[in-house]
């Protein structure tokens, strides 16, 4: 009887305890939340991307960034909005490097592609073709970019850019009319790429702190 | 297997935040460093490698303070998720007394939740242990992407894939904005001490 009072007491004192360690948590939930039939996906992305256009900060990028890996998972299925999302990831990374001095011509991209993406994913019943079509013209535009870039960084600064300067998601030629299924593949395999040589360049950082 | 001194009266226990890769064990972690590091007045340690992912373990100890006349101390580890760590997941279980199992909520995550639990079940075997006579809840993370439409897995369905022949405590939660975070962690605490007080009396 007196150790099952002290089991007691001991549980009691913890419980007391700990509430009055965590005391400021909200209260628990008994059942999820519920389900909301307006809401969108891309409502927390499109949040982050109008951040991001009125400044640029390191969370705003780092929470841009994130919610494209999240949707990329949630839409992992969908080739064309993958593509649009690895784009949008691509734009992300090379604002992160460069924050304001990134090409001017990158924000209204990145709000024009945010457009295109969402239009697509709030009508589902648009044609493959007509999303194609989408896809191809912010393809372009998104080379059109690469182009400036690498013009104005030829014009400022001859020595060569660090692996993340510039964004690396490869695009299909303007000129062709559809987006096929090597051009895709090949898009995922030079994003690929873009990863491999952002870690070898975190190894070799690493490698270097580490000798000093 | 929990460090109890019982001349010092000190209890000292460690718990194990276990589930899929970017399942949310380190949000969890970070929340209760971030939300409650005036009180309980600790550095969590972490280490994470390129995308920000968990590369070996995150590390949080605290004190819960004299309870009953014993002083308890808490360590928290979470393990990496990602599937290729299997070994640095299996060391982080060594000596552990009480898990929290952080299921990711989303649809496409069914299969990965699933696959974790069965790899807890197996390295807690190599030691020994097992998931009906260890202290351990669950929780079902990400519950916030309901809100943003995004396919959320039904709670009788998490149960059914994960909580079916168990029974444990479990919780709906969103480790980002802190919704029963806490909750999870004073059960663990509560349930791992209340495994281990036959030692005490």
């Amino acid at each position: 009887m007196a150790k099952s009072s002290k089991l007691d007491t001991l549980t009691s004192e913890l419980e007391n305890r700990l509430d009055e360690l965590f005391r400021e948590d909200v209260q628990p939930v008994e059942a999820p939340p519920p389900k909301s039939s307006s809401s969108q996906p891309l409502a927390e992305l499109k949040k982050i991307v109008l951040s991001i256009d009125w400044e640029i900060t390191h969370e705003a990028v780092e929470s841009f960034l994130a919610q494209i890996r999240l949707l990329k998972e949630v839409y992992q299925a969908d080739k064309i909005v993958t593509t649009f999302l690895q784009i949008l990831g691509s734009l992300g990374q090379y604002i992160k490097s460069n924050r304001s001095k990134a090409h001017p011509a990158t924000f209204s991209l990145l709000n024009s592609v945010f457009s295109r993406l969402e239009e697509i994913t709030n009508f589902s019943k648009m044609p493959e073709l007509t999303q194609r079509k989408l896809l191809q013209a912010e393809l372009a535009a998104y080379q059109q970019l690469r182009d400036k870039i690498s013009q104005r960084r030829a014009a400022d600064e001859p020595k060569p850019a660090p692996a993340a300067a510039e964004p690396a998601v490869p695009v299909a030629s303007p000129d062709s009319s559809v987006v096929t299924a090597e051009m895709l593949a090949q898009a995922m395999a030079d994003v690929k790429e873009f990863i491999r040589s952002e870690i070898a360049a975190l190894r070799r950082q690493i490698k270097i702190d580490a000798s000093r | 297997m929990a460090f109890v001194n019982l001349k010092n009266k000190l209890i000292q226990v460690k718990i194990v935040y276990y589930g899929p890769g970017r399942g949310g064990k380190t949000t969890n972690l970070e929340y209760i460093n971030r939300k409650f590091q005036h009180r309980i007045n600790s550095e969590m340690v972490t280490v994470k490698t390129h995308g920000d992912r968990t590369l070996f373990f995150d590390f949080l100890p605290f004190d819960v303070g004299l309870v009953n006349g014993y002083q308890i101390k808490i360590q928290l580890y979470t393990v990496p998720g990602q599937v290729k760590y299997d070994a640095t997941r299996r060391l982080v279980l060594r000596g552990v007394d009480g898990i929290v199992f952080v299921a990711d909520g989303m649809v496409v995550r069914r299969d990965t939740n699933i696959q974790s639990l069965r790899n807890l079940q197996e390295n807690l075997a190599s030691y020994k242990k097992n998931l009906r006579t260890l202290p351990w809840v669950l929780q079902y993370n990400k519950m916030d992407l309901r809100e943003q439409g995004i396919p959320m897995m039904p709670i009788e369905m998490l149960e059914q894939d994960l909580n079916l022949e168990f029974r444990r405590p479990y919780f709906p939660a969103s480790a980002l904005e802190g919704t029963n975070v806490v909750a999870t962690l004073k059960k663990i605490i509560t349930l791992t001490i209340a495994s281990i007080r036959e030692e005490l009396f």
